[in-house]
């Protein structure tokens, strides 16, 4: 009977009850799209490298080296050495490495040298390979393999040829001028970085460095390589660098390298394997755990959008809030014919609690389908621009939790001006007010 | 009167009523009796403490001592939740103005009492009608029953029309008694008349006893028997002045 009442009132009322509800709707729709970006984002940042048990990389922070492999952002501070890495490849229990050299770039984009193995082992969101969308992989010195985002800001096509230049900003100072790289395949966007990146093989940087600069035995050259990875290109500094890395051995360096272990349990021994590697100081972290510290920091902004988001639910419960108490004492004649026919004062508390409790209700329903009809038609959209996947599935536990606690502070919102109503209705008896 | 039963539907007796425990009294009645199907025209200026009489005797608020017996249920006996549905099963009440709910239909509002009171209901479709049959009957009888009348929004029909649809709510299910506080104050004099018929005609049929408030005397040779609020009350003397400091 009550609900009945309540849901007539509302239909009557039903401009004002739309853009309540309408309110309420985009407010939940918010927190809900912001809970699931947040969600996959944090998804996607932690599986931005997956099935790899350890990084390893001359020896700095964890989170730089995390940073500058994984991410491409920063860069080394030092190369490693070719022999350490092929000392500790060797070793048993490893089942694969994935060399990286890092360093140089084009046109504001990372150049990765690597082997055939980053295309064999890396991979990510919970195991997906890389996929090539077009072409092929490299497979002499001289090809090149582009990410999404870097065939599509640039528009490049296979068959182009690239040069690649010494550092990594947007301004290069020294161009590999003579020795372009062709574009022989482009990949499927993976939302990691590896779209922002150009891949090349191993042996092609090397012969770029090597012939580019000097002699094979020139020690310059090993010097010029051991600064390339330097966040700095600018000529004087490189020279600053010589004596440092003069000691380090010709031919290939790199930056770092991703191990896949026969056996996951291995990890942390390998870890510390590394960690004491006697030849050379390294460092080596488990992705995982480092990639969760990280998240700890980037993590700051999306808790503060939640925050904002939960703010606007306040706030579109607070229009509701407005919207009930301003028609309240023009109600109290109503409440006064009720109480004549019988109703008591408990009704209308129930009443004008069942109307805030409808308003909520089909808020929070409208602003979930809101959210799903926007997933499933935002989704190929997300997962190109942005190369977040975002599973349309059924809300989540917690989903639910913040739906029910909407729901209750409708409620409990709605109970100040029912309970008004309420006193109004004890002191008014059947006595009209107007 | 010979005819009717013995027994009266409103029984008042001893009555003393203030709005603070502390206060002056406002009501102080020695007896005041309704029979079944007689119509009472209680004549009290405003502020004479005519709607908290009617209050009373709806059974929405409780005097300090007395007693207030309808059908020979106490009042004061019963707990408040007790008295709203002695209210909705047993009493019609018409107000002054504003009568109906805008948001319901003209049938909705007639038969709103029978949401509240399963024996009003049960009494509503004793002839084997349905609800909404026995609704448009009521209106039937009270001129009301134009199929354009009764799709049209409540809030749309005259001051008079919404009278009629008040009367059948206060009338559906058969009460024992009607109460009407100045039904008829927004109506004119030709209307007032009409009203009055059609009201007294369905109270008639089924027994029910009519008390009926005004201020306005002419309507008094209408009804069986007049009662001055004034002279029945008598704590009337020392009411004007409080009641109009409360107002």
């Amino acid at each position: 009977m009550i609900i009945a009442l309540a849901l007539k009132s509302l239909r009557n009322r039903r401009l004002t009850a739309a853009l309540t509800v309408l309110s309420i709707a985009l407010a939940v729709a918010l927190v809900l799209a912001v809970e699931r970006i947040r969600e996959q984002s944090r998804e996607s940042f932690t599986s931005t490298i997956s099935g790899t048990d350890l990084i390893v990389g001359a020896r700095t922070s964890p989170v730089h080296l995390l940073l500058f492999s994984v991410f491409r952002i920063g860069d080394a501070s030092k190369n490693m050495r070719w022999d350490s890495y092929r000392d500790l490849a060797a070793r048993p229990g490893i089942a694969w490495t994935i060399p990286l050299a890092l360093g140089d770039s084009h046109r504001g984009f990372r150049v990765l040298g690597t082997t055939q193995e980053y295309f064999e082992h890396l991979r990510f969101a919970g195991g997906r390979r890389l996929e090539l969308a077009f072409g092929r992989r490299f497979e002499t010195p001289g090809e090149a393999v582009l990410g999404a985002s870097v065939a599509a800001a640039l528009g490049y096509e296979l068959g182009r040829d690239i040069i690649v230049a010494h550092g990594s900003g947007e301004v290069a100072f020294s161009l590999h001028n003579d020795q372009p790289f062709r574009v022989v395949g482009i990949l499927a966007p993976t939302g990691t970085p590896a779209d922002r990146t150009i891949h090349v093989a191993l042996d092609g940087l090397d012969a770029l460095h090597g012939e580019a600069h000097a002699p094979a035995h020139d020690p310059l050259a090993s010097a010029i390589q051991g600064a390339r990875r330097h966040a700095e290109s600018h000529v004087h500094e490189e020279r600053d660098e010589h004596d440092e890395h003069a000691s380090e051995s010709a031919g290939h360096a790199i930056t770092a390298f991703l191990v896949g272990l026969e056996s996951r349990r291995a990890a942390l021994s390998a870890q510390r394997l590394v960690n004491e590697y006697p030849a050379e100081p390294l460092t080596a972290i488990l992705p995982g755990a480092t990639l969760l510290e990280v998240w700890e920091v980037v993590g700051v902004a999306e808790r503060a959008l939640f925050a904002v988001s939960v703010l606007v639910v306040v706030v579109g419960l607070a229009g509701m809030l407005v919207a009930l108490l301003t028609n309240l004492s023009e109600r109290r004649r109503e409440m006064a014919v009720l109480r004549s026919v019988g109703a008591r004062p408990i009704h209308v508390f129930a009443l004008i609690l069942g109307e805030a409790a409808l308003l909520t209700l089909l808020g929070i329903a409208l602003g979930v389908a809101a959210v799903y009809a926007g997933l499933l038609a935002g989704r190929p959209w997300l997962e190109a621009r942005l190369g977040l996947f975002i599973e349309v599935g059924w809300p989540s536990l917690y989903e639910c939790g913040l739906m029910t606690l909407t729901a209750v502070a409708g409620a409990v919102i709605g109970m100040i001006p029912a309970y008004r109503i309420y006193r109004y209705s004890l002191a008014d008896g059947m006595v009209i007010r107007i | 009167m010979d005819d009717r039963t013995i027994e009266p539907v409103v029984d008042l007796s001893s009555l003393r009523f203030s709005w603070t425990a502390a206060g002056p009294p406002l009501l102080e009645i020695g007896t005041l009796r309704v029979v079944s199907g007689e119509r009472v025209f209680l004549r009290g200026r405003s502020g004479s403490g005519k709607s908290t009489l009617l209050n009373l005797l709806a059974g929405v608020v409780t005097p300090q001592a007395g007693s207030i017996r309808i059908l020979g249920s106490d009042l004061r006996k019963l707990s408040s939740a007790g008295r709203d549905r002695f209210r909705a099963d047993h009493i019609g009440y018409i107000f002054q103005m504003f009568n109906l709910i805008a948001y319901l239909s003209v049938i909705e509002n007639v038969c709103l009492p029978c949401g509240f009171s399963e024996q009003r209901r049960r009494r509503a479709i004793e002839g084997g009608a349905s609800l909404e049959s026995e609704a448009i009957r009521l209106l039937r009888h009270l001129d009301m029953d134009d199929e354009g009348l009764l799709r049209r929004p409540v809030t749309e029909l005259s001051v008079g029309q919404q009278q009629r649809v008040a009367a059948a709510r206060g009338l559906i299910g058969a009460p024992e008694v009607v109460i009407a506080d100045e039904p008829t104050s927004a109506l004119d004099a030709d209307r007032r008349a009409a009203f009055l018929e059609l009201l007294f005609a369905q109270c008639s049929r089924t027994n029910t006893a009519l008390v009926f408030a005004s201020h306005d005397v002419s309507l008094a040779p209408l009804f069986d028997r007049t009662i001055e609020l004034t002279e029945l009350n008598r704590a009337a003397s020392r009411v004007v002045s409080a009641e109009g400091a409360r107002e």
